[in-house]
This record gives C-alpha cells, sequence and structure tokens, in this order.
C-alpha cells in the first residue's frame, strides 16, 4: 500500500499558509487549528466514533487547509464533513444525515457557547456539497494510516507498560493539534509521542531507544513540537479568546465580488 | 464556501465527458452503475479505458470504500482505478480503469456453448493453470494488505485482451458494497435482484458473522473447478434476494451432494455455528453417503491423482480453519508440474473469445419482457469493472440459457503484442513494432490523476489444446 503523496515538508506548509498568515500571526494560525481538532473530537465523541476515525477525520481537516486558505471554507463547515467523510471510510457505516445536523446544533449550542453566539448554520446539501471538495482536494486519498497501531506494536516490543501505553496514547491524540501528522510518517509520531510518555513517567528506556533503527533526529523534532503544544496550552484560555480570533479568521465571500 | 474558490476549482477540474468518447459504447450494466468502453478525446493514446459511473449520486460508503481502497492498491493481478472524476453539477462519480476486455464469466460460457455444439475451442494447455495461478496472486496481495474480496465469482475476475497486458488476470469489484447494504437494495429497473449463493463458503451458509480469508478461498475453489469442468460446481436454483438470512438450504444441499455431508472429525466447530441447530434438523447424512469431490470431479474427467485434484481438494475444504491459504496454494505441486503457468494466460495463440458487446438502452430497461432476457450475455457482467449487484450471473447448467453460438466473429487483432508472436507470426512484425511504440509512448507520461501506471508484460511459450 503506497501513502507517501501527502507527506509534506515544512517549506511547503508555510508557503501554502502565506496568504493566511497575513492575517493571522502563527500562534494564532495554530490556535484555530486546536479550536477545530476539539470540535471534529466533540462531535466524533457524541456521534460515538472511535478514537482512529476522529483521527482521520482530523487529518483530513489539516490536509484540506494544507493546501488551501480557511477562506475557501468555513471551517465550521468542513469539520463535520470531514467526519461525516471518514466515518464512511473507516466502515464505520453511514452517519445519517439527520443526525449529523441535529449533533452538530447540540455541540455547538451546549459545547461551543463561549465561541459561537449563532446556532449552526449549515444543513445536509451544504455538507454533501462540501464533502466532494474535501474529496477533491484530498485528491481521493482517503485510507490515513495512524501512530494508533504503530503504538501498540511498539508497547508490546518494550513488555506489558499499561500505564505507559495509556498516556503515550494521550500524548499521539494531542499532536493531531499539531502539524506532525502532516510532516512525519505514523510509525515516527508513536515513537516521538513514546518518547514524551517516557519523560513524563520517568521511565528510562534509553537503551531500548538506542537499539532502534531509526530516525532519531526526526523522533526528537516530533517531540519538540508536541512539548511546545504543551507549552502553548500553559498560557492559553481558549474560550477567552476564541471570539477574538475566529473574527479576525479570514471567510468565505459567498457572493461574487465586485 | 467562498465564491472565488468555486470558480477557480470548475475552471481547473477535468471533466470526464470532455478528455473521453463514451456515448453508446455502455458495456456494463448493474446495480453498481453503468461501465463504458472509453477513448480519449485528444488522441494522446488509442487505448480503451473502462468508465464505471457509479449508481446513484453523491457519494454511499460503496463507492467510498471502493475509491479509497482501489486508491491504495497496485498489483498486476489487481484492477488498477487510473482517475476518479467528480461531477460537481449533477453528483456523479466516475471511476476510470484499464479496460479489460474479458472476463471468467465470459470465457466460462463460451466453452460451455462450445461444448454444446461439440465444437472445441483450441486454448493453451496451461490456461487454467495460469488463471487460477494469477487469481491466487492478486488474492495473496489482498489478503496481505487485509482487504477481503467478499465477492470472489467469475464475472469478477477479468482478463485483459490484446494490449500490454495481454492475457493478464485483474480482480474486480471487492465486495465493497456487500458488507454494508446487506440486503442488496433491488433497482426499480432492474428486478428482481438475484444473488448468487454459488460461491459462498458452506460456513457463511451457516451464519458465520464475520468475512475471512478462508471464505474468498473457498470461491476460488469454487471457480477453479468452473474453469476445469465449465459447469458451476455448485450450482442451485437461484431466488430472489428477500431476505438478508444467510442460511441457504438449498445451497447447503447442493454442496452436500457434491462433496458429502462433512464429518464431526472432519470439521470440529461445525457445531458452533449460528445455524448448526437448523442443520440437523433439515438435513440427514445418510442422503449423501454416496457423494463425494472425487467421485464429482471424476464424472467431470478430472482424475483424482490429478494434481489439479489435489489443490482443488485443499481449496474446498469444509473446515475453514484447514483450508488452505493463498500462500501456500501458490507454492504447491500443481505449479510446478508443466505446463508452467504464464503471464499471459493465452501463452501467445489466438483469443478465441469474443469482444464485449455495446448495450443500448432497451436491452436492459425494458423489463416488462420476457425475464430470460435477464440472462443474455447483453445483461451479463461485460465491463465487469463494478459488478456488486449480480443479478445477471445466473448462467446455470440450464442450456437456454446459453447462447449457443458465440455472437460474434473472434476479434482479428489478436496476437500482436508479444515477442513470441513476433517469431512465430514474422508476417505481423512491422505492425507490432508499431504498436508497441505507441504502447511506450503511452507509458511516458499522462496528465491529471494519475493512480497508477501499467507495467508491460513477457511473454512464454505456449501449447495449444482444447481448454
Amino acid at each position: 500500500m503506497r501513502s507517501q503523496q501527502w507527506l509534506l515538508d515544512r517549506q511547503d506548509l508555510i508557503r501554502e499558509r502565506q496568504q493566511d498568515l497575513v492575517v493571522l500571526t502563527e500562534e494564532e494560525y495554530q490556535k484555530i487549528f486546536i479550536f477545530f481538532s476539539n470540535l471534529i473530537q466533540i462531535l466524533g465523541e457524541q456521534l460515538k466514533l472511535r478514537q482512529q476515525v476522529i483521527a482521520t477525520a482530523t487529518v483530513f481537516f489539516k490536509r484540506f487547509y494544507a493546501r488551501n486558505s480557511l477562506k475557501c471554507i468555513d471551517p465550521l463547515l468542513l469539520a463535520p464533513t470531514c467526519v461525516f467523510l471518514a466515518s464512511k471510510v473507516e466502515e464505520f457505516g453511514v452517519i445519517s444525515n439527520s443526525r449529523l445536523i441535529t449533533t452538530c446544533q447540540n455541540v455547538v449550542k451546549n459545547k461551543f457557547s463561549y465561541a459561537y453566539t449563532q446556532e449552526f448554520p449549515y444543513r445536509t446539501n451544504h455538507i454533501l456539497e462540501c464533502e466532494f471538495y474535501l474529496l477533491e482536494n484530498l485528491d481521493c486519498c482517503l485510507i490515513v494510516y495512524q501512530p494508533y497501531r504503530p503504538l501498540l506494536q511498539l508497547i508490546q516490543d518494550i513488555g506489558q507498560e499499561d500505564q505507559l501505553l495509556a498516556l503515550a496514547w494521550r500524548v499521539v491524540n494531542d499532536s493531531l493539534r499539531t502539524d506532525v501528522c502532516l510532516l512525519y510518517p505514523p510509525y515516527q509520531i508513536a515513537l516521538g509521542c513514546l518518547q514524551i510518555a517516557c519523560v513524563i513517567l520517568q521511565k528510562d528506556l534509553k537503551s531500548w531507544f538506542a537499539e532502534l533503527n531509526v530516525d532519531i533526529e526526526k523522533i526528537q523534532e516530533i517531540a519538540r513540537y508536541v512539548i511546545n503544544l504543551f507549552e502553548l496550552w500553559k498560557s492559553y484560555d481558549e474560550k477567552k479568546d476564541i471570539q477574538s480570533l475566529l473574527a479576525k479568521m479570514p471567510k468565505p465571500k459567498t457572493q461574487p465580488s465586485r | 464556501m467562498d465564491y472565488d474558490f468555486k470558480l477557480k476549482t470548475a475552471s481547473e477540474r477535468a471533466k470526464v465527458e470532455d478528455l473521453f468518447d463514451y456515448e453508446g459504447c455502455k458495456v456494463g450494466r448493474g446495480t453498481y452503475g453503468h461501465v463504458y468502453k472509453a477513448r480519449r478525446k485528444d488522441g494522446s493514446d488509442t487505448r480503451d479505458y473502462a468508465l464505471k459511473q457509479i449508481e446513484g449520486t453523491g457519494l454511499s460508503m460503496s463507492a467510498c470504500r471502493e475509491i479509497a481502497l482501489l486508491r491504495e492498491l497496485k498489483h498486476s493481478n489487481v484492477i488498477n482505478l487510473i482517475r476518479v472524476f467528480l461531477s460537481h453539477t449533477d453528483r456523479k462519480v466516475w471511476l476510470l480503469f484499464d479496460y479489460a476486455e474479458h472476463d471468467l464469466w465470459h470465457i466460462i460460457k463460451f466453452h460451455r456453448a462450445a461444448k454444446a455444439n461439440k465444437k472445441p475451442v483450441m486454448v493453451p494447455k496451461g490456461m487454467v493453470k495460469s488463471l487460477l495461478y494469477q487469481i491466487l496472486d492478486g488474492i495473496h496481495y489482498l489478503h496481505s494488505n487485509w482487504v477481503l474480496h467478499r465477492d470472489l465469482k467469475p464475472a469478477n475476475i477479468l482478463v485483459m485482451g490484446e494490449g500490454p497486458e495481454r492475457g493478464r488476470v485483474k480482480i474486480a469489484d471487492m465486495g465493497f458494497a456487500r458488507l454494508f447494504n446487506a440486503p442488496l437494495k433491488p433497482l426499480a429497473d432492474l428486478d428482481p435482484v438475484v444473488v448468487t449463493f454459488w460461491y459462498r463458503a458452506p460456513e457463511l451458509l451457516l451464519g458465520a458473522r464475520h468475512y475471512t480469508k478462508a471464505i474468498d478461498i473457498w470461491a476460488i475453489g469454487c471457480i477453479f473447478a468452473e474453469l476445469l469442468t465449465s459447469e458451476p460446481i455448485f450450482h442451485c436454483r437461484q431466488e430472489d434476494i428477500k431476505t438478508s438470512n444467510p442460511y441457504h438450504h438449498d445451497q447447503l444441499d447442493r454442496i452436500f451432494n457434491v462433496m458429502g455431508f462433512p464429518l464431526e472429525k472432519d470439521w470440529e466447530d461445525i457445531k458452533k455455528m449460528p445455524e448448526h441447530p437448523t442443520l440437523l434438523k433439515d438435513f440427514k447424512r445418510a442422503n449423501y453417503s454416496n457423494c463425494s469431490l472425487v467421485k464429482y470431479m471424476d464424472r467431470h474427467k478430472i482424475k483424482p491423482d490429478s494434481k489439479a485434484f489435489h489443490l482443488l481438494q485443499k481449496l474446498l475444504l469444509m473446515d475453514p480453519t484447514k483450508r488452505i491459504t493463498s500462500e501456500q496454494a501458490m507454492q504447491d505441486a500443481y505449479f510446478q508440474e508443466e505446463p508452467l503457468p504464464t503471464q499471459d494466460v493465452f501463452a501467445g495463440c489466438q483469443i478465441p473469445y469474443p469482444k464485449r458487446e455495446f448495450l443500448t438502452d432497451d436491452d436492459n430497461e425494458d423489463k416488462s419482457e420476457n425475464k430470460a432476457r435477464q440472462n443474455q450475455p447483453q445483461n451479463g457482467n461485460q465491463g465487469g469493472q463494478g459488478d456488486q449487484g449480480s443479478h445477471n450471473h445466473n448462467h446455470g447448467p440450464n442450456a437456454k440459457r446459453v447462447r449457443l453460438a458465440p455472437p460474434h466473429p473472434v476479434s482479428t487483432s489478436s496476437g500482436m503484442s508479444s515477442q513470441q508472436q513476433q517469431q512465430q507470426q514474422p508476417e505481423f512484425h512491422h505492425v507490432q513494432q508499431q504498436q508497441q511504440q505507441q504502447q511506450q509512448q503511452q507509458h511516458v507520461s499522462q496528465p491529471g490523476m494519475i493512480y497508477n501506471s501499467t507495467s508491460n508484460t513477457q511473454q512464454t511459450p505456449n501449447f495449444s489444446q482444447r481448454f
């Protein structure tokens, strides 16, 4: 199986984001993506989707904006569309249109009222239209390899380490709030997250890591991305800041510009 | 959604009708949609393509799975998805494949008809072996990537016609829909939808809840037997699919009539099957005491001491846990024995089978007429690149279902792609070179979202013999 097409490099990413980074700082840009990753996570949990499906939806979302400005499609529309498509790809089954829309309405109203004062504005026809654009922009690459499976294999190799697995798993979830899923293959991400979990639990696996035949520099880079995220979280109050960030974000113009 | 974004993407989007000629060239129709034989409009190459327009609008679960998996898979014996077209205006999804001129449904039907007419068909001695080997190779690839086919049957095994991949098996139509949309929804204009149970493993018929690799292997065994004898080994009267109940009395009866009733020591876990109580209630072992695969195949002139029979027996083991794997099967002595399998299953010989016919719209949309039409070839799985409904593959041994003579003269353009042929038929030398040059050019570069490229094939010696 092949899935190299969607491994981007840092320079590409910066270039593609130029348009949005005129309006937003890099940190603001990341905060917006953290917000929508959270929205996808909550949507997925409300729809009782497995973490794998939620992760795939998040990667779809990030891949779309890796090639397009936030202005092209309102992320509040793209987020549920990614969830809708991912659930079909992952054999979870088709989420009924009405259930998806109702869940969106409830989530926006009950969980994200600090961000949106108005109700969820989109209907089924918007999601279906958006889905075609998403599929097209993904170049029909729908199978996303996630770090979860390699992580399980690595933990197995270390020996039964339930605490370590649970923590590393959560770090992988957190890594979806960074760009690592666009830049590194899943196996490396699993290792990077595992390393962080080891540091947090003060577990010394240096000799185990040393025996792995991997590019340790890449693993360090991944760990750095995640640590930077943790640093950002320390001083960031999403509830307070998100409204102004969303207001600042480039938005679609649905009418022809004169 | 942004207006300028829509405008920009619309202007960049390639439309299938701008790039390909396919009007009036429909070669397949089923619950999966329509399949057309297509050519590039710009003439940048002259090869044939199969364009499948997926039934319905938007992105169904099965369309989604088909695109997702085919996009990742690449193997010379698995159908190659070249490109996807999304038509935003009518919300149609089109898939572009290499065109496969033949499939095992048509090939076997041709042999049955010839047999009924007592006319021999000249094909290479090793053709069945080559077909089986390539089917196993493709399935081994799918299985090692944890993709289960779930719907193997002759109509889904395509064979490439003249061209760079002459005589190459292509497995198509992984059962993307089967799992999710069971029971299949009949299309208004195609009722009743008939689903073939002939290739279903006994554990499925006894209520097994999950598809497994062993289920695909059973189906390959059925196809192998059918290639050897030209008869569907577990042929059974077919019913309209109205129930999602997997238990199918007549089909099990047929299997036991060929194989004999399974002994407890041969299939210990049969007791654990959900429908085992029904089985005990409905069947008596004594009724099948004279049945065995040895006897069945012997009646069809396949000797029980042949290598072919030995392999068949391992593919058709009742206990799924004992059934051979695709990898083991490929190592079987059958494939080490002369004639060895060839990449071109026709081994450079002339292809005796007719090309696919074009369908006209009334061929299939006129349902009020005679139901037997459903069984006629023009409704068969031509195009092949998209059978999921299988409403039209009930090719029973019933003679009237078979068209007795080939509807078309055999293609005259055969045998021009192999080097072997160059040696054997020097008069074609010049033409061949041209063709090869064209083929090479085709492989250089093609615009657009190209997913896979096709590779060239080599040829191996051939011995002509009856099928």
